[in-house]
Formats: C-alpha cells, structure tokens, sequence
C-alpha cells in the first residue's frame, strides 16, 4: 500500500511540475508582449522597457523559467496588475470560495447520479429507466451557462428561497477563518443560521455546475452496472442463494464503481473550466471569478496563477479518487504497486 | 456470458450490419437525434434562403420592432435593436457547425495519429506522448480556452485555434486506449509476421478498429464543441458582435431579463436542441455499435 | 430409485432482435438421488441455457419457458414462488460454474464471500450462527476440498490464487451449505490436464462422500467417461440419445454421437493413426536456447528477479516433420514458437532456420517466404475489421506481388483451404470458428513457406471442428511438402498428427523423440504423468495409460492445494 501511494504521489509530482513548465511555455509562446498587452495601446516606450525589465521579459527563457519555478516553489506568482497584490494572496484569499463550491458539488454528483445509475441499471428497459435517461441527458445536453441563468430566472424570481449571488448573505456578519469554508467553520462555530444561509447560496451554483457530470456519471454507472451484472460471479453469486439486495450493492457496485469514479476524476478539470461560467454568472467570489477578471484584464500573472491552481486541483482530486479505488478494488492498489 | 450458448450471428440469419441497423432502428431517441442533427445542419447550410429575415444576421436594426415577444411574424421575437431572433438563431448554426468543422477537422485527425504511435510503438514514444497528454488533461480546458483567446485577442478564429489546441487530448487518449487493447489481439503480430510496415499496421490495421469509438466520439462531440464555443462568446471571448452567435446572444439577451425571456431563452434553447440532437445521435450509435469509450 | 431433478419436455426460446428462436426442444431429463448424470454437447447446443433454468439464472425475458415442467424433490420450480425458489438456491442444488477466474468477485477476499453464502443461506433456513462458527466451518469445508491453510486462504483476494486452488475453493463454496444436488458446469477445463485431473478425481469423492447427486455439463467425452453413471447427449437443443455410460461409449446409436466418439483422437489402440516420416535434412536447429524475462516490482519499478521462460533448450526438426511441442501453460512452448519465428531474441543460444542464423535473417522476404505461424484462436489473429481479401492480400503486398496476381493468387488460396470465393468479400465475423481457422491458414501459405509453425492451432474449436481442420493440414503437407511445427497441450491430438514429440516442462525439454516411442514407453515421470491425467474414452486406453504413483507424480508436479509465495 505504502509503495501504492508513493508511485502515485511521486507521478503526481511529475505531473504538476511538467504543468508548471508546460503554462510557462504557452505563456512564452503566444504571440504578443505582456508587458504591452497589460499596459495598453496607449503606453510609451519607456513605459513598456520598464515593465518588461520589472517582469524579467528581457532575461534568457532558461532564467525565465527558472525565477518562475524557484518563485512558484517558495509560493510566489508575482504580482497581479489587476489588483497591485502578490497574485499568490489573491488566489488563496478566493481559494476557500472555490474549493466549498466544487466539494459540495461533487459530493452532490456522487450522491445523485450513482444512485440513479444503479436504478437504471436495475429498471433496465422500463419506464422507470426512460425517465432516468431523459433526466441524465437534459443534464449531459443543457449548457452550464443556460442552466445557471435558468435556476437563476426561476429561482430568484418565482421561490425566492435561494440567493441567486454571493456566499453569504453580508447582513450576517461572519468571517470563516479556520478552513475558510463557511459550511465548516459555520459547524465549528455552532453559527446554525450561518451554515443554512451558506448552503442555501451554495445550492443554485452547485446545481448548475454538477448537472452535467451527473448526466455523465449516471450513464456510466447504468453501463458499467449492466456489464457486471452478466459476469460469471453475479450469476455465481445468485445461484448460491444470495440475496439480490445483497449481489446488487456488495458484489455488483463495488466492482461496477470504478468507471464512473474514474470520469468524474477526469471530468475534473472540465468541471473546473465550467465553475468559470457558473462563478460569473453568480458571482460566486472564488478563483474562477477572480480568473474570468483577470483573463478579460489580459494579467498574465495571476492568469498563470489561476490556470495552475486548477491544476494542482485536478491533481490532488485524481490522488484522492485513486486512493479510493484503491480502496475498493485490491487490484488497483496491486496493479499499480507492481508497476505497468 | 451471454443469454445463449453462441451468440453467433448466422443463428439468427442475420448479419452483424442488419443487426446494428436493428438496434438503431429500435432506438427511438436516436432516430430522433439523428433529425435533429439532419435539421440543424440543412439550417446552417441553407441559412440565406431559410431564415425569414436574412438581413437580422448583420447588424440590421428596426427600432419600432424591438423587443416584441415570439409571434406569427417572429418566432422567436426580436431582440433589443429589433431583430428576428429565430433568423438569427438560424445564422448562428452556421458559426457554430462551422466551428465544430473546423475543430474536429484539425483536432481528430491530429489525435488519432498521436494515439495510434503512443498506443503502437511504445516505449519512449509512448511516454512522452501520453505523459504530455495527460498534463493536457489537467488543464481546466474552458479556462484555457479562455486565457489562448484573451491574449490572442478575441474572435472567431482565435476561438477556433483555441478550442483545437485542448481538444486533440481526448481522442490521443481514446484512441490510445483502443490501440493498447489490439496489441493484446494476434492480428498486429500475424500483420508483422506478413511483412506489412509500420504504415500498414498503423492505419490499415488498427486504425480500422477505431472507427466505431470515433465515429460515437466524433457525434458527441460536436455537441460540447458547440457548447463550448458558445460558452466562449457567452463570456464575451468568442465571436464578436454583428455576427450571429448563439452564445452572444444568450449573453446580450440575459440583460433583459426576466421580462423580455426569449431574447436569452430561445437562443439558449436553440443551443439546447443542437446539442440534444448530437447527444442522442451519438448514444445512438453507441448503442449500435456496441463500443465503449 | 427417486428421481431428485426431473426435467419433462422442456421447451425454451429467446427473442432477439425481433426473431423467436427455440434452443430447447422437449428436453427430458432426470437426476436420481446419489446418481451422476452428464449431459454432454458442443458449444450451442444448449446445456448451458438448460443448467441456467435449473438454477434459476436464465434472464427472463429474453428467454421464455414455453412448455414443460422441472421437478426438485417433488416440488415444481416452475410454479414455486419466489420466496421459496431462493430458499433452494445453494442450499437445495448449487452450482460450480466453468470459469474459476470470473466465479469470484475480483474485489472481496475470498473468506468475505463465503461468509456471505452462509449466512444467507443460514437467514433463509431461520438458522443463525456466530461468525466465529462460520469461519470454524468455512475451514473444514475447505479442508474437505484439500485445502488445509484455510485461513491464508480465506483472507486472500481471487487474484492470488492458482487456478487450480480458485477451482477448489469454488467447488467449496458450493458445498458449504449442503446441497443434494450439485451442478458443474465444465469442472477443469479451464484448466492443465494434470489439475482438471485432481479437480474430476476431487469431485468424484465428494460425491460420493457427502451423497450427493451430480449433473455434469460438459463437453468432453473423457471426462464424461470418468464422471458419469447415465449420459444425455444434447444437440442443437434436442436430447438426441441418453443411456447408461457403457451404453454410449460401448454403442453408441445416434449418429451425432457417434460422430462425437470418431473425433475423439484416440490416445492408444487400434485407432491411433501413427504419422510415419523420417528426415534427412535438418530444417530447424534449435541449439541451447535460453529466454529470461525480468520481473519487475516495487517502486520506481527495479528489475527484482529473473523469469526462465525457455530454458538451455535444443532441437532439431527434419524436413517433412510433423514436431510437435507439448506442454501445459507456463511450460514456455508459445514462447519458444516466437523465438523461432524471430518474433522474440533469445537470451542465450542460437536458433538456424535452413541453415541460416536467424540474427538479420529473421523479418526479411526471404525468411517470410520460409517460416510462417497460424495462431491459436482465428477470432483474435485475424483483424475483425478487414475482409477476408484484404487480410490475404497483405503477405503478398509485401512480397512484392501486383494487383492482379494478388486476386488470382488469393483465388487459389481459398481453393486450397476449401472456401467458396465469395468469401473474400466476408469479414472475419460473418464466418464459423472453423472457418475463420481455414482463412489463417490460407494466410499463413500465401507466400509458399516451406515451414508453418502451429500454435494451438485447433484447441479454440469444437472436436468435430478440429477433425476437419486436421485433414485439411495433412492434405496441404502432403501437397506442398510442408514442415510443421505443431504446438500443443492436446496429447491425444498429438499422438495422431506428429510423427515427433518433445515435452516440456517449466521451460525445459524433458523428452523428445519419436511419437510412438514417447506415447508407449515414456521415460520422464512428467510425460507419464501427463500422459494418465488425460480424460480417455475406452477402457482399452485407460489400461495402457501408464500408472503413476502419487509419489511419482509429486516429484515433478505441485499439486494445486499449495499457496504461492509471491
């Protein structure tokens, strides 16, 4: 187990660091001079020299990328010409906004569509099974941005009951300083209002963003249900008197779980690029916003910063999600100790 | 195992391609998704003679007629500088579709190719290719997308360029997968064996046995890359006004609301519907074809 | 004598793809108390949809029971309820199905499924036991089927085990809540001949110790003759012939049954047909070849120990030789096939095809137009998405032959393996194993080798099947002067195609010599032990079989109730 998760961890590393160079060198290679890019049309000269001086634009590409890399280590990324603030304490100021959103809305998808993946595996061929399938496929079909909008026209304008911007409502006067989720501190804190007035804004984002991962994730696990279900050890499993509860959630899930924990580990970074849309559209105060600013702003700091951060996201997501199949399948955590 | 001793086609007397065109058959949701495709595609082709007013593509404007709701004269309504929204939706498949021709023409066969050499030669070709591509991955590809297009500048083509750049990653991977699971087939060494070159086994033989997982890949596709580029130009980073843009108009319509709805809602739906019809298509052919991707 | 399953004129039929087909046709079948009874057929003809109804299993729809009834104990499971249907599930009959790898479920410990046959087999019989008692009585059962570290046993994973151990543990499984009526389906023959053997040899005993009633699936005539005392013989869903064991194999009656008996290769007695052929010129030299492969573990994946797949092997094969190479899996005969078609370098050792080293020989035109390889299983060897046309015409395309010769050569190669010429427009699908067999084959002559290395090349097809594709070989060696190079687990098969024999085991050659001489005097315990492992089908074989002493055979063989250290 212990080599496991040191082969993983060690990839894992690999992969950030060839992250850190490959933005590096997207950032080098696109056409346009940054510093005239941040400055304007309207900038000097002079003005431009000196800020290519200031962002080290006129030292060699290997010094370059290596004040970067050296930076991004000690957790430095410059600052952000959009706020004349180190971008590092931008990113980690929105970071907590962020980070609640997307927990909430993946543990939200797996609550949802494997559930409603094992029922249609289930119900196969039935009506039941039909509606399972219009549903998963509004969510697959229906662009994040109209579904945002949409919850936000219905929602602000016919229930009233959920916020349709923001975090919290500021008349409430709380300020999440342990984790910086307001759900957990609000816990911590014995806050009850604040905990309920947190998740009542997180829902509508959370909604807009997790449908299409649902959609997804519920279509895999009815496929992957439906493979297992006619391999030899259901059939075995049956035969030896096993109750169908039992053969469907022990034996069945367990093996069938794998496929659609490794999308949504996938479709991790998609999910990321969607809370761009859907922390705009609410103004959800996270790193998605703050990068949608940034990037229409040209900041090509606290781009860089944002890009990374999702990354290091996507990463420590896939880490996770491999532990627990590790945890669920033997094979995996064996396989992967083994090597190729 | 299967329900019968040998699921062998003959016994059925019928052949594997009239057993696929069964199960499409059968498949109501894909023949529905397969018109819907049909029909957006005649209305992107023949947008100048469909559209009721073809002049509402550009930047035509009727102020005594903004902002009227869907009637008999405007489908859809009209917008805040008085165009037909539903001859505009029309004209915005034509960017839309022109966008998934382009990304898919360039990024599929790019993919594939990576894929196919990763999958075949292994070894150092293997590692470099899937080790970038799996960094690919780990980009949030619509925050991507929009930082190429920013700095860029930002319209159509850049857009494009954009999209194409994170897009070959998935098929490189797909096909990649495939490829992996053929080197265990004896046919690839049987081909060796005969004396073919690498170019043969290459693309005679394995890319062949790809065809199906593209084909389903390539429908469902076309729908996110719809998506995605209305989700671009939502953000104001994709196509640049006058030009008809589903996602521009969605943008430019949600100002309006809720009173004036149809100005965002039907464009957003129009997109709905484009995708839909991809969606099911695909799920069809899956189906049909009985792959997994 | 009560009949404990009794099947009458059972009738069952699927819908698929808006056809109704029937597989069963008035099936009638029984199981007496304490009574073994096989039913034997080839692929398709409908055991398995028989076994699936019995235990309950068969998905419904697409499958339909359309008439007839089948009787467990007096009670009709047709009409029970089903409440009480599961209430006879492993605890009334029980099953051991074919495959030991994919009966378990690949992410739970072995002791984690048992545990749970019994308890819910002990929650339908209002019985409840303390987990320490199940466990206590997980490792007797286990002791029953010769697996004594039960408790190594029940906390590993499937994947750990040997073969040979999953097939035990799974017949345990079956047995652990007592059953009268046990169902196997094709015990064994997943596996060596040598563990099938202990598996029949384990089977046998249980029934008879614990009482129980067998049915048997199968579609191998030995085994039948050592596992049953009344057989049916089943063929496109009809029971063509049931009798007694000695009934059918002394007289057979129907003709399908008989025609199962004569594509039985004969391991001794009259019938063996000998291969006579003896070379003069040497065509393979095979001289002291080793192969190691590294394994590979840990992290950063070190080299951490070598595998001999091959080991110090020679050989040398004589134009006009039918040699053949046998062993069980892991025995290093595929791999040594790939050495010689250059496919694999040696570690050590140098192989010589007509006198010509195979390093910078091996791959060019002329070595393709030497040596060629027909695979084990067509379904995989040839590309599922190129015609039959297509994939005959790539030797040729390499070997420089033009369009038109390409056509007219690919006409002569279906003619040669007796296939229409339509069937060049086909794809591999469209076509029966056999078939698909007899296309590999053309592909493997197209350029006119004088050698074709055969690996397996009938083990994936049914006996009749195989029968034919035999007759077709020996015609074309006959034809082209052909040397073959035959690799096989099938002793029988080879006793009566090859006129040479060398055996291995675990990489090396422990025998070699004349076919004759090797099947009526073998010298080396392991070729005698093989040799009585295998399933025969006339008492006349089973005499002249050698005998070998457990001892004997425990010398050279492991049996497959010891954990691996790995």
């Amino acid at each position: 187990m212990f080599t496991y998760l040191f082969k993983r961890a060690f990839t894992l590393l690999f992969v950030l660091l060839g992250l850190a160079v490959l933005i590096f060198v997207i950032a080098r290679i696109v056409p346009g001079d940054p510093a005239r890019i941040a400055l304007g049309p309207l900038a000097t000269a002079e003005q431009v020299t000196k800020l290519q001086n200031e962002m080290g634009l006129n030292d060699p590409y290997p010094v370059q990328l290596w004040t970067y890399l050296s930076g991004l280590v000690q957790g430095d990324l410059g600052k952000s010409l959009l706020t004349s603030r180190p971008v590092m304490d931008d990113i980690m100021g929105a970071l907590p906004a962020t980070f609640e959103l997307v927990l909430f809305t993946v543990v939200l998808q797996i609550l949802i569509s494997i559930p409603l993946g094992v029922i249609a595996a289930i119900y196969r061929n039935t009506w039941i099974d039909s509606v399972l399938r219009v549903i998963s496929l509004l969510g697959v079909v229906t662009p994040g941005f109209v579904l945002a909008i949409i919850l936000q026209l219905i929602a602000a304008h016919y229930l009233g009951f959920f916020p349709v911007t923001g975090r919290i409502d500021p008349g409430i006067g709380f300020s999440a300083e342990i984790t910086g989720l307001l759900t957990i501190d609000g816990l911590i804190a014995g806050r009850f209002d604040v905990v309920i007035d947190a998740l009542r804004h997180l829902f509508l984002p959370a909604i807009a963003l997790a449908a299409a991962g649902i959609g997804q994730v519920m279509r895999i696990t009815r496929t992957a249900m439906i493979e297992v279900s006619s391999r030899d050890f259901v059939e075995a499993s049956r035969a030896y008197g096993i109750p169908e509860r039992v053969v469907t959630f022990r034996y069945m899930l367990r093996v069938a779980s794998v496929a659609p924990l490794t999308i949504l580990g996938l479709e991790f970074a998609s999910l990321i690029g969607n809370a761009f849309i859907v922390e705009f559209v609410f103004s959800w105060p996270g790193i998605a916003s703050y990068g949608v600013r940034t990037i229409l702003q040209k900041d090509l700091n606290a781009v860089i910063g944002v890009v990374l951060v999702s990354g290091v996201f996507f990463v420590v997501a896939n880490l996770a999600i491999d532990l627990l199949l590790g945890i669920l399948d033997p094979r995996h955590r064996i396989r992967a100790g083994r090597g190729s | 195992m299967s329900v019968m001793d040998d699921p062998a086609a003959p016994a059925h007397g019928l052949s594997a391609r009239q057993m696929a065109l069964y199960r499409f058959r059968r498949n109501p949701l894909a023949v529905i998704g397969a018109l819907i495709v049909i029909s957006v595609i005649l209305a992107a082709i023949f947008a100048p003679w469909i559209a009721p007013s073809p002049e509402s593509a550009g930047s035509f404007v009727d102020f005594r007629n903004r902002h009227s709701p869907p009637n008999w004269q405007n489908l859809m309504g009209t917008d805040n500088v008085g165009r037909d929204v539903f001859s505009r939706v029309i004209f915005g498949y034509r960017v839309s579709l022109g966008l998934v021709v382009w990304v898919l023409g360039v990024a599929v066969p790019f993919g594939i190719v990576l894929g196919l050499c990763a999958g075949y030669f292994g070894g150092w070709t293997e590692t470099i290719i899937m080790r970038f591509t799996d960094i690919m991955l780990a980009l949030p590809p619509l925050a991507m997308a929009l930082a190429i297009t920013a700095v860029l500048s930002p319209n159509l083509i850049n857009a494009m360029i954009a999209i194409t750049l994170l897009w070959w990653t998935w098929h490189t991977r797909l096909i990649y997968r495939i490829v992996k699971g053929q080197m265990n087939e004896d046919y690839v060494e049987a081909a060796r064996v005969a004396g073919a070159s690498h170019m043969h086994i290459l693309f005679r033989e394995l890319l062949p046995n790809c065809f199906s997982a593209v084909a389903v890949k390539i429908s469902l596709d076309a729908g996110f890359v719809i998506l995605f580029g209305a989700s671009l130009s939502f953000l104001g980073l994709g196509v640049q006004p006058p030009t008809p843009d589903l996602g521009t108009m969605v943008a430019t319509g949600s100002e309006y609301l809720p009173e004036m709805w149809w100005q965002a809602v039907m464009p957003g739906l129009a997109i709905l519907y484009a995708i839909l019809g991809f969606n099911l298509l695909g799920d069809g052919l899956r189906d049909m074809l009985d792959v997994e991707l | 004598m009560s009949r404990l399953l009794d099947i009458r004129d059972l009738c069952i039929g699927f819908d698929a793809y808006g056809q109704h087909r029937r597989v069963l046709h008035n099936v009638d079948l029984h199981v007496n108390e304490g009574e073994r009874v096989s039913l034997i057929g080839q692929s398709g003809s409908g055991k398995t949809v028989t076994m699936r109804t019995i235990i309950g299993t068969l998905p419904m729809p697409p499958g339909k029971v359309e008439q007839g009834s089948i009787h467990y104990n007096g009670q009709s499971l047709l009409d029970l309820n089903k409440q009480d249907r599961n209430r006879l599930k492993g605890t009334g009959i029980s099953i051991v199905l074919q495959d030991p790898m994919l009966s378990f479920n690949p992410v739970l410990t072995i002791g984690r499924q048992m545990d749970d046959v019994i308890r819910y087999g002990d929650m339908r019989l209002g019985i409840s036991r303390a987990r320490t008692e199940r466990r206590a009585h997980m490792i007797e059962t286990l002791k029953k089927v010769q697996l004594t570290d039960g408790n190594r046993v029940l906390d590993s994973y499937p994947m750990m085990l040997s073969g040979g151990m999953r097939q035990r543990v799974l017949i345990g499984m079956a047995l652990l809540n007592k059953p009268r009526l046990l169902i196997a389906d094709e015990p064994g023959t997943a596996l060596d001949v040598t563990t099938q053997d202990e598996i029949l040899a384990l089977l046998n005993r249980l029934v008879a110790e614990e009482g129980l009633s067998l049915l048997l699936i199968t579609h191998n005539l030995g085994v039948v003759r050592e596992m049953a005392d009344r057989v049916y013989v089943m063929e496109r869903g009809h029971i063509v012939e049931t009798g007694t064991r000695d009934e059918i194999f002394d007289a057979p009656k129907h003709a399908y049954t008989r025609q199962l008996m004569a594509a039985v290769p004969p391991l001794y007695g009259a019938g063996v047909k000998t291969t006579r052929h003896e070379g003069t010129h040497p065509i393979i030299n095979v001289n002291a070849v080793t192969k190691t492969f590294e394994t590979r573990s840990g992290w950063l994946n070190r080299v951490t120990g070598n595998f001999r797949a091959v080991s110090n092997v020679s050989l040398t094969v004589q134009q006009g030789d039918i040699f053949g190479i046998a062993g069980e899996s892991g025995s290093g005969k595929t791999t040594l096939a790939k050495i010689i078609m250059g496919l694999t370098k040696p570690s050590l050792g140098a192989v010589q095809i007509d006198g010509r080293l195979l390093d910078g020989f091996a791959g060019t035109q002329d070595f393709r137009k030497l040596i060629q390889i027909v695979y084990q299983n067509p379904g995989s060897s040839l590309n599922p998405r190129r015609t039959v046309g297509d994939q005959l015409a790539v030797p040729l395309k390499f070997t420089g032959f033009d369009k038109t010769a390409t056509k007219r050569r690919i006409s002569e190669l279906l003619d040669l393996v007796e296939l229409p010429q339509n069937y060049a427009a086909m794809y591999p699908h469209e076509l029966s194993g056999g078939q698909k067999q007899r296309v590999a084959i053309a592909r493997a002559l197209s350029v006119n080798p004088k050698i074709l290395v055969l690996d397996e090349p009938t083990s994936a097809l049914d006996v009749l099947v195989q029968s034919t594709v035999i007759d077709l070989l020996h015609d074309l060696r006959r034809e082209f002067d052909l040397t073959y190079v035959f690799i096989s687990h099938d002793l029988s098969l080879m006793r009566n195609f090859c006129n040479r024999v060398a055996v291995m085991l675990r990489g090396e050659v422990v025998e070699t010599g004349p076919v004759a001489e090797i099947f009526d005097t073998p010298q080396h315990p392991y070729t005698r032990a093989l040799l009585s492992a295998i399933p025969v089908i006339s008492p006349e074989e089973d005499a002249r079989k050698p005998k070998v002493s457990k001892e004997e055979r425990a010398a050279v063989l492991a049996t497959s109730t010891e954990l691996e250290d790995t």
